[in-house]
């Protein structure tokens, strides 16, 4: 009995090591080790042994069916692993094909920009301020020291609705209403972001483009930290290495005041047709605030002192995003929208 | 304004290249834009005297010319021009020389003959046309007949000078001329200042008091108002040094007379307007303001029709010229004249500019005037203007200046503290550096006590505060040597007002949504109300329009956003766009009376369009339209995102929208928005090639809701169930009409009700829909039976059965 055990044992292993489907394995498990299978089969004869071998051969039979057992998982194991890969072998996709993206739209290249210079001076603890488009001529001028029939006036070409009303044609009157407001309070620390006006269209001017103007009032205020905010300002923007530059010029709210350049962000200073081979880029006007406009909005020139500045937003969007063209911006054509994100 | 460097260094000594100039008055602002070296193309083109010319025997209009070019031998130049005639002295762009237009003169021949160069016109040599005498414009430049012969044409004519363009600030009108441009260089560059030749001969017999007498009526006007008498004019060209001068600065040389008024008022900065003597009556100029409708005929023929804001210098009879701003045809100086007064006077700056605005006559005298004259210039222009008329021999001066002056200008006494100005600068300057950079300027500096009293010079009207004193110190001692340092302020961020968090958020849910954002004008077309098929009476008429538009497109300040994003959608459905959604936020202006007389409302509004495909192009996404459902969702989506539950669709009643597929927005009572297809007219209307979609709803309504935090709901702690019913309704059964009925049956329990399918044709009934709900039940406190839920599904489909003659589907 013995040898006719070993002998199926040694018959099951070889065929076990030539199977190659899990479904053949699960035939040869029912073949040997099932309920009518050849290994129960020989079990039931072992009625006829003696009573000293029956311990000795059940306990072989246990041994080889364990055996068996553990042989007939592994192959198991084996063969699904190799039937999964075979698999997955056959489930390629092409890889090359586009997905399917969500469609997400894009911002405005100027509400893209505006924010950024929103968030770098709301950073430096500028609140931000807006105010209305369709202003007085108290708030767009007077307030700001330009009284009527002053030849600045034509530095800005104003759209009239009535003698009194106008388009703002900078956002400065929000400072003016804000200095007000403050009734003679320092500090003031703000930012006004909006759409201006101007008569003016051609290749380089557009009836409506968008400024961002600040302003500072406290005690002891200079032209030193004017100096410094706006070179903390130009960094940020358009990055660590860009160099600024003041030149004295003149605004009726500011004394004294400064146009500020910038090194050129196209060529890095070294002279191109970005720059007209200057080098230098004007990206704002500012100045020291005029004492008869901190004098108009309650203010005592004696007591603090303020500095201002204003910059066009397209004109800062045109340098970041190499745009050539201003008209761009208002034709909103989506193939020049979609570009921006 | 075009500034002569050559005239420049009349009066100051300049040391340094024409560039580095230019970059130091740019760094005290004076900002150069541009330095134009005149004759910098022309290379080697000399002068020449024709000395034998004859016909060329195989041309009828070419010309043999024999030039003495200032050598031994005589040349032989053939040319075309028919203006040329014996002993003319002429430019000569000999072989090898260079002209603007890149041209380099090789020897030619003509029809048999050669020819070693070319007679030059001045367009050849660069000169722009427009500046030049009516003689010199066609055919060849003839010289004046004492230039020497073989050198540069580029002295004679002046093409040796560089012009620089400056870029003049409004406050620097005493920098308006030569003289000032000059004084400021001196400054820079420590130079010393010369000053010009005031020195009048006054030969003529009499004097000025007894020959003429001016009146100033109108005092708030005028300042200052004198005269100077001259007889024996003689009026002929100017010399060439003096045309050279005014061209260079942009100006048309034109007689004797005028070229020295303007040449004055360029090189000193006073206007000056000459009278021929006889023709004002009385010999009297009174200064007043114009009369209401008194009418003036102007030198360029023009009649004018005054008004009495505007400054008139009369004679004993009537008007004669507007003061500042343009003479009178009839006392003008003409070849007949004889005698001339010449005036120099001081007209107030703003009524100049409304009256030069009024009549749309800007000149260069009324925008000087407009900045402001040195009063202190009067009888040094008319000393200078004299001078320079007598040097020509083209008149005698009579003795002495006639003038009105009531009140003398004094300048401020500014008081202020070497401390004061440092610590507005915001670096330390030194005492004795600010007294340098004063002195440079001409400035009076006293001291009393540690403080000084600063008095500017006349010409410097524009220094009237301490401020100023600041400025004139910083920008001399330089910008660039201004420390920079931030301002010691409190460390706290900014912030924005809520409304504008609310726009943000919006812009990026609209983005997210898969629009792009676009920027329009808030001006529109007057047409665009039409277009939209807007009610005579309604309220969005009512727009408030500007007076002086760039043109019509331009004119009408929106009270609605629709026109502009339904422009932008067929501009880009035009250009091969298949999907278009586009949004905006942006103001509408809406006044309360017109015109207006008070501040309009100002409403933030968001509008979008959507048209086209709902999908790019893709293999594996749809590719159909979009409709309405799909501004609906973005809507929905948008009042989820702000946490607005509080609104209703209510029909619309909007004559640009379909009736049957548009809707209004309802929020807390008041219609706020709406949105729907457009009417097909209005699509015609507004060119847009394809069915779309159109948003308009205010933003401030939904302010609150944005800012509302989100209170946070305990999580279910047993399964929820759901159930399907399907039911077949008639097609005018809505939506909310179901959903009613089913939550009203539903209970508490019933948590959500979801349309998973709707369906119409052959399957139904004709008039009748199939529409299927997917509820899902849900209890807090324990699991639901089926049991449970039978009996609310029962109750909901017998009550729907009930009210709509529903069947139920399966």
């Amino acid at each position: 009995m013995k040898e006719k055990l070993q002998e199926l044992k040694e018959q099951v292993l070889e065929e076990l090591a030539t199977i190659q489907t899990v479904s053949a394995l699960k035939d040869t498990k029912v073949k040997y080790l099932g309920k009518k299978g050849s290994l129960t089969e020989i079990m039931r004869g072992m009625g006829k042994l003696s009573p000293e071998e029956r311990p000795i051969i059940g306990q072989m039979v246990n041994e080889i069916r364990a055996q068996l057992e553990a042989t007939i998982d592994e192959r198991s194991k084996e063969l699904e692993k190799a039937e999964l890969i075979a698999k997955l072998a056959n489930e390629k996709v092409d890889i090359t094909l586009p997905g399917r993206k969500p469609q997400e739209g894009h911002l405005h290249p100027v509400t893209l920009t505006l924010r950024e210079m929103k968030k770098i001076f709301m950073r430096m603890g500028f609140d931000v301020m807006e105010g209305p488009e369709i202003e007085n001529d108290y708030f767009n001028f007077e307030a700001l020291n330009l009284p009527k029939d002053h030849p600045a006036r034509d530095m800005q070409d104003t759209f009239y609705i009535t003698e009194e009303f106008l388009l703002r044609t900078q956002t400065s009157p929000v400072q003016a209403r804000t200095m007000q407001a403050n009734e003679g309070n320092a500090p003031i620390r703000m930012i006004c972001p909006g759409t201006v006006y101007r008569n003016d269209y051609d290749a380089t001017h557009s009836p409506m483009f968008h400024q961002v103007e600040g302003l500072v009032i406290d005690k002891n205020i200079s032209l030193a930290d004017l100096k410094g905010t706006l070179e903390v300002f130009c960094k940020e923007m358009f990055g660590n290495n860009v160099k600024i530059r003041l030149r004295p010029s003149f605004f009726p709210f500011t004394e004294p005041s400064a146009e500020v350049d910038i090194s050129c962000v196209m060529c890095g200073g070294k002279g191109c047709r970005v720059c007209k081979n200057s080098g230098w880029l004007e990206i704002l006007g500012s100045g020291m605030v005029h004492p008869n406009v901190l004098r108009m909005s309650g203010f005592d020139p004696q007591e603090v002192s303020g500095f201002a500045f204003g910059m066009g937003v397209e004109r800062i969007a045109m340098l970041k995003y190499g745009i050539d063209d201003l008209r761009l911006f208002f034709e909103n054509d989506l193939r020049f929208i979609r570009q921006f994100k | 304004m075009l500034a002569s460097l050559k005239w420049m260094k009349e009066y100051v000594d300049i040391n340094v290249t024409p560039e580095e100039l230019a970059d130091k008055l740019t760094g005290v602002g004076l900002e150069v834009e541009q330095v134009i070296h005149l004759g910098a193309g022309i290379k080697g083109v000399i002068t020449g005297k024709v000395e034998t010319i004859e016909r060329h025997p195989n041309s009828d209009h070419l010309w043999i010319c024999m030039m003495n070019l200032g050598q031994e031998e005589l040349v032989q130049i053939l040319t075309g021009a028919q203006n040329v005639q014996q002993y003319d002295i002429v430019p000569v762009a000999v072989v090898g020389s260079q002209l603007p237009s890149g041209m380099k003169l090789k020897k030619a021949k003509m029809r048999g003959l050669d020819s070693f160069g070319m007679l030059c016109s001045a367009e050849e040599l660069g000169i722009d046309s427009k500046l030049l005498l009516p003689e010199q414009r066609s055919g060849i430049f003839i010289l004046p007949v004492d230039t020497p012969i073989g050198i540069d044409v580029k002295s004679v004519l002046g093409l040796d000078d560089v012009v620089f363009d400056i870029d003049l600030t409004a406050n620097r009108s005493d920098c308006f001329n030569m003289l000032g441009l000059a004084r400021e260089a001196a400054a820079v560059l420590d130079t010393k200042l010369k000053t010009p030749n005031l020195v009048v001969e006054e030969k003529a017999a009499g004097s000025a008091k007894a020959l003429a007498e001016v009146e100033i009526e109108a005092t708030e006007l005028c300042r200052r108002f004198a005269l100077r008498v001259l007889k024996n004019i003689k009026i002929g060209p100017s010399p060439a040094w003096m045309q050279n001068y005014l061209r260079a600065c942009g100006l048309r040389p034109i007689s004797n007379v005028v070229d020295v008024t303007n040449y004055v008022m360029l090189e000193l900065g006073q206007p000056m307007h000459a009278y021929d003597y006889d023709k004002v009556a009385g010999h009297k100029l009174i200064v007043r303001k114009a009369t209401e409708g008194e009418r003036l005929i102007t030198l360029d023929k023009q009649e004018r029709v005054l008004d009495s804001t505007m400054i008139t210098i009369a004679d004993a009879k009537h008007a004669v010229g507007l003061g500042g701003v343009m003479g009178g045809l009839e006392t003008e100086v003409t070849e007949a004249t004889v005698n001339v007064m010449l005036e120099a006077a001081t007209f107030n700056g703003p009524s100049i500019r409304r009256t030069s605005k009024a009549l749309g006559l800007r000149s260069e005298a009324s925008s000087r005037f407009e900045r402001g004259v040195d009063t202190a210039l009067n009888n040094n222009a008319l000393n200078r203007a004299a001078h320079l008329l007598e040097q020509m021999g083209a008149c005698d001066t009579v003795a002495g200046i006639v003038e009105a002056y009531p009140v003398e200008y004094t300048p401020a006494a500014i008081r202020v503290t070497v401390e004061d100005i440092s610590r507005r600068i915001g670096t330390v300057i030194a005492k004795d550096v600010m007294l340098d950079i004063l002195n440079k300027l001409q400035f009076d500096v006293a001291e009393e006590n540690g403080t000084l009293i600063i008095t500017a010079p006349s010409w410097r009207q524009d220094i009237t505060c301490d401020a100023d004193i600041s400025e004139e110190i910083a920008r001399m001692h330089g910008f660039r040597n201004i420390a920079a340092h931030l301002p010691r302020l409190n460390l706290v961020q900014g912030r924005q007002m809520v409304i504008e968090d609310v726009r943000d958020e919006i812009q990026d849910y609209m983005a997210a949504a898969g629009l792009d954002e676009v920027m329009t004008y808030s001006f529109i077309h007057a047409n665009a109300f039409d277009k939209m098929q807007l009610a005579a009476d309604d309220s969005r008429r009512k727009a408030i329009e500007i007076i002086n538009p760039i043109s019509d497109e331009f004119k009408t300040m929106r009270t609605t956003m629709a026109p502009s994003l339904l422009a932008t959608a067929a501009y880009n459905l035009a250009r091969q766009n298949t999907k278009v959604g586009i949004f905006e936020v942006g103001r509408t202006f809406i006044p309360k009376t017109l015109p207006i007389t008070e501040f309009p409302e100002e409403h933030r509004v968001l509008c979008a369009v959507l048209s086209g495909k709902r999908n790019e192009l893709n293999w594996n996404a749809s590719h159909e339209d979009v409709d309405f459902y799909d501004m609906k969702g973005i809507l929905e989506g948008l009042m989820e995102k702000l946490q607005i539950a509080d609104y209703k669709f209510i029909p619309a009643q909007e004559p640009f929208l379909h009736p049957g597929k548009s809707c209004a927005i309802e929020c807390d009572g008041t219609t706020i928005g709406y949105f729907g297809e457009v009417h097909p007219t209005v699509q015609e209307n507004f060119e847009l090639g394809a069915v779309a979609y159109l948003l308009e709803i205010q933003i401030e309504p939904l302010v609150a809701g944005a800012t509302t935090i989100p209170q946070y709901q305990r999580l279910p702690k047993f399964p929820s169930t759901s159930r399907d019913i399907a039911v077949v309704v008639p097609t005018e059964v809505t939506m909310a009409k179901l959903d009613k009925v089913i939550h009203d049956n539903g209970g508490k329990l019933l948590n959500e009700v979801k349309v998973f399918d709707l369906y119409t044709g052959k399957q139904v009934a004709e008039g009748c829909k199939s529409m299927a709900f997917n509820l899902t039940f849900q209890d807090n406190e324990r699991t639901l039976t089926d049991a449970d839920i039978d009996v609310l599904i029962k109750k909901i489909v017998d009550v729907i059965r009930e009210t709509f003659q529903a069947k139920l589907r399966d």
